[in-house]
């Protein structure tokens, strides 16, 4: 697809180098960035409590699910959408996002991330972002700063992989070497999920991620809990 | 140069209305191969409606549509004669569903049609389009089963695509896009996915009193399945099963429990 026609509306993009875009992007994603990622399982802590995860191997087979056709895709897609949207069709891609999660949980994982990421760039940039969901928070924000969508999508996609590997870490647990192994496992699967993402339609994405489903539901009724979802 | 396949297309439109204390037929109209039985002999609380689609089933090709309407104070239950069979259909041609529901003020609409069975090379897409009312109930539940594991039936591939998308006030509350499709094998055994089961069911509830349905669906939904209030009066649910044959012990206690009925007589078949 290619971008729409100029839109008094969306903003122009602007001239952010490379150099630059890769700076920004990686401080938007480091761990210390203000959003709280590492409180959010996405249901991993029920799985493992349940003795399906075990080792690195059944990790990355449960995380490639759900990158591949779960949230991972999900979320790149409405990024992208949100990246080339205009305001009322962010208000849209909001709805869509937090009507789209199957769970309190998982809702509670895409609305607080994207509020509390809206009100950190807002204050840094002087950006008006109000709370949204975090996928379409991202996109508006890369946007506003003048980001390439590619490397937004792929430095998202692999982000929320990696926070994912860094629960599993501390629940299963995993030695931190062997987390790594994990995520480098995963680098290309991120890296084409991103750039089908950049393309698609919104009507095209969909989830079959049902057991990570069922596992975000399931860990509302956990007894021990160190994680939000 | 083959011949193209013959296409079913049918339409069904209902509407509910309440008189005289009991839910009646205000408006029918039906085409094509979907025909639609009232199988109560008197006039009740609660209109009962059955499709039955004459075509036998879904392939290629295909329109079916149903817009069915609970009018104000009025309840509707929808069900199905038989469960519905999508049959494998060329790579090109993609066999449609389109099902409107609206649900007027005072109003309840129970859309709960028996188990979809999907076989090797379907192609499928299924749009559910819900407009409820602020003070409506509606459940919907959309059991769906990738072959008959008794019979020996696997699915290697084919596509489904199940939309929903369910507004209240014109406010969008609800979206769920499941997408089945390519290499269905290794969806039905991917641990994150089907985890090795062949059957699913989609359970959604609106209602005042839907979080007090919450505890005991939990319970009735056992170790495969999770429940969750996604907004006030908006439940959700998903379950999973080795079969469709396994997942009807979960499910039947979870509808008549969130019916508040008995189960439509078809289903008991």
């Amino acid at each position: 697809m290619t971008d729409p026609l100029p839109d008094p509306m969306i903003p122009p993009i602007s001239q952010t180098s490379e150099a630059e875009a890769t700076q920004i992007l990686h401080q938007w994603f480091s761990p210390a960035f203000p959003v709280g990622g590492f409180a959010y399982s996405h249901g991993l802590e029920r799985v493992i409590a349940d003795g399906q995860i075990t080792s690195a191997a059944e990790l990355q087979l449960w995380l490639s699910g759900v990158l591949a056709q779960g949230t991972g895709r999900l979320d790149a897609v409405l990024m992208a959408h949100a990246w080339r949207s205009d305001a009322m069709g962010l208000t849209e891609l909001s709805d869509l996002a937090a009507a789209l999660a199957p769970s309190a949980e998982r809702r509670l994982e895409t609305e607080a991330q994207g509020e509390a990421f809206a009100r950190t760039v807002s204050a840094l940039y002087g950006f008006d972002i109000g709370p949204m969901p975090y996928p379409v928070a991202l996109g508006r924000a890369a946007r506003l700063a003048g980001l390439p969508l590619a490397a937004l999508l792929r430095m998202a996609v692999q982000a929320f992989a990696a926070n994912l590997v860094s629960a599993a870490v501390r629940l299963v647990p995993l030695g931190q070497t062997e987390g790594q192994g994990v995520t480098m496992a995963l680098l290309p699967l991120c890296a084409a999920i991103a750039k089908t993402a950049e393309t698609a339609e919104l009507d095209s994405i969909g989830s079959t991620a049902l057991a990570a489903d069922v596992a975000s539901m399931r860990h509302e009724v956990q007894d021990v809990r160190l994680f939000r979802s | 140069m083959a011949a193209r396949q013959p296409r079913a297309v049918g339409q069904a439109v209902l509407r509910s209305k309440r008189a005289r204390g009991a839910a009646r037929i205000d408006d029918l109209r039906t085409s094509g191969a979907l025909k639609l039985l009232f199988p109560q002999s008197r006039a009740a609380h609660m209109l009962q409606a059955v499709f039955l689609n004459t075509a036998g089933g879904v392939t290629g090709g295909d329109r079916l549509s149903i817009a069915a309407t609970a009018g104000q104070d009025s309840h509707l239950q929808l069900t199905s004669q038989a469960a519905e069979r999508l049959y494998r259909a060329k790579a090109e041609e993609t066999g449609c569903l389109d099902v409107t529901l609206t649900v007027e003020s005072g109003a309840r609409l129970d859309w709960v049609p028996q188990e979809t069975i999907m076989f090797d090379g379907a192609r499928t897409r299924r749009q559910f389009t819900v407009d409820l009312a602020s003070d409506a109930r509606f459940l919907a539940v959309e059991p769906l089963a990738l072959g008959r594991l008794a019979m020996g039936e696997r699915v290697g591939s084919g596509l489904l695509h199940d939309i929903w998308r369910v507004r209240q006030n014109g406010r969008l509350i609800f979206a769920d896009n499941l997408f089945l499709e390519g290499d269905l094998a290794g969806t039905c055994a991917h641990p994150a996915l089907l985890a090795g089961h062949l059957a699913t069911a989609s359970l959604l509830y609106v209602g005042p009193d839907a979080e007090a349905q919450l505890a005991p669906l939990r319970a009735a939904l056992g170790p495969f399945g999770g429940a969750s209030m996604l907004r006030e009066n908006l439940l959700f649910a998903r379950l999973l099963a080795p079969d469709a044959f396994d997942l009807r012990r979960p499910l039947l206690p979870a509808i008549r429990q969130l019916s508040g009925t008995d189960l439509p007589k078809t289903w008991m078949l």
